[in-house]
């Protein structure tokens, strides 16, 4: 119970330090927005807002674990566990990424016309999500936020370079995302598989994040001390 | 008077430098010492280490009850109030909200911190902060206290406060490791620890 009293006011301090900056909010929606908007008369246009989306998202996820690394190692000396911190971040930013893809489904069925509008909400939400692991790992694995932002604009970039059909597409975090977005255009196209994918990857992240994170944040307890002047043997 | 924090053959090195070499630090209750030393000689890395958040390459650290560690970087949210900051660490030690922010005003208000609820951590002066950051590392009321030049930033008046509390925290029977470079201060602690340069590191002088 406590354990979970943790992780929820991790997600609202999460959320009371994000809120109080406003730039970084409203990129937040104008990021996917221009992406959305620069290619709107694409046939593409869905994808590659859901791509613009998952930077941002994504850079959010990246900049709350870089900027806290210090205050983390703390936190877990005063008793948090490093999964507390890292579901914590999930706990707020993965809701305000479906926040945001509801906004974006509502706008791209408004300009972009998707033959199924669910799939199409369904595949920005799932984007949104898939990138808050995801930047919660290379934040995780990277030393500062120049390595980490230069490391999701390399993955994401990639992904939007390419199409679903290259080889190189299939490895990469949004490519389940991505298949669910061209899917919501095309009736009765398979939604199964990119869902699956989609939560397997997801998963994956998050499970990255937490060895990654937990090396980073680790803290060795001493040793009890048992009588005046002694403690036992072994390591510390 | 019972051993709070005994450290035993610490070393650590970090590539080719060594920084500490066989290091040596016993604590007891009710005792204040100051860990002195010239810059690099390995004082931060030798609390961070009692503390738990960085491993020694050899060595033992044992502790008897809570570590309250006050690091010398203040590393705290910039757009969270001081509130917020003392909720969130009395979570982590399963103490409630109101639990948190009553102890925490106490102390905070112990060493002349003006709170206002509404100001983020951003928005405050250094010495503010560091109130913030001793505060929370004394939040748990833990038996040991690491406090790596914690008055950094401190005026002349809460400076000297803080010089007082360590007389209290002695009477309450805490073991209390300060670094410091005021030498004026020595007077007022139990024993000095120096760390000199390695090889031979750990030199104590004279007890009170």
């Amino acid at each position: 119970m406590n354990a979970i009293r943790r992780v929820l006011l991790m997600a609202e301090m999460h959320g009371r330090d994000l809120i109080r900056r406003y730039v970084a909010l409203a990129l937040l929606v104008a990021l996917p927005l221009a992406f959305y908007l620069a290619s709107v008369s694409d046939d593409r246009s869905a994808v590659t807002g859901g791509v613009g989306m998952a930077f941002a998202i994504s850079g959010a996820s990246l900049f709350s674990v870089l900027s806290a690394q210090e205050v983390d190692q703390r936190l877990v000396l005063c008793g948090y566990r490093p999964v507390e911190l890292l579901l914590g971040r999930l706990g707020f930013l993965g809701p305000l990424g479906l926040v945001i893809a509801a906004l974006f489904a509502g706008l791209m069925e408004l300009l972009s016309h998707p033959a199924r509008p669910f799939v199409l909400a369904l595949g920005l939400a799932v984007t949104a999500l898939q990138a808050v692991p995801f930047g919660l790992a290379v934040g995780a694995a990277v030393p500062r936020e120049l390595e980490g932002t230069l490391t999701i604009i390399g993955v994401i970039g990639v992904q939007l370079a390419t199409t679903s059909t290259d080889v190189g597409a299939k490895i990469l975090p949004f490519y389940g995302p991505r298949r669910l977005i061209e899917a919501s255009f095309v009736r009765n196209a398979p939604m199964g598989g990119p869902v699956l994918q989609t939560l397997a990857y997801g998963i994956g992240l998050l499970i990255v994040a937490r060895l990654l994170v937990g090396r980073r944040v680790v803290v060795r307890r001493p040793l009890p001390l048992t009588t005046e002047g002694e403690h036992p043997t072994g390591p510390s | 008077m019972a051993d709070l924090l005994v450290a035993s053959g610490v070393c650590k090195r970090y590539g080719a430098t060594t920084i500490l070499d066989h290091v040596d630090l016993r604590v007891r209750a009710g005792e204040v010492v100051a860990l002195t030393g010239e810059n690099g000689a390995g004082k931060s890395t030798l609390m961070r280490i009692c503390a738990g958040i960085v491993a020694p390459d050899a060595g033992r650290v044992a502790a008897c009850g809570a570590i309250g560690y006050c690091p010398q970087s203040i590393g705290l949210f910039e757009l969270l109030t001081a509130d917020d900051h003392l909720v969130m660490f009395g979570r982590g030690a399963a103490m409630s909200r109101s639990e948190s922010l009553e102890r925490g005003h106490a102390l905070l208000h112990e060493f002349g911190y003006a709170i206002d609820e509404r100001i983020v951590v951003r928005d405050l002066s250094g010495g503010s902060r560091q109130k913030i950051n001793l505060a929370l590392a004394l939040l748990t009321d833990p038996a040991v206290l690491l406090l790596d030049e914690p008055y950094q930033g401190f005026d002349r008046g809460t400076y000297v406060n803080f010089w007082d509390h360590c007389q209290i925290w002695r009477t309450a029977g805490k073991a209390v490791v300060v670094v410091t470079h005021m030498l004026a201060e020595l007077d007022r602690v139990d024993r000095v620890v120096e760390l000199a340069a390695h090889p031979s590191r750990s030199h104590e002088h004279g007890h009170r």
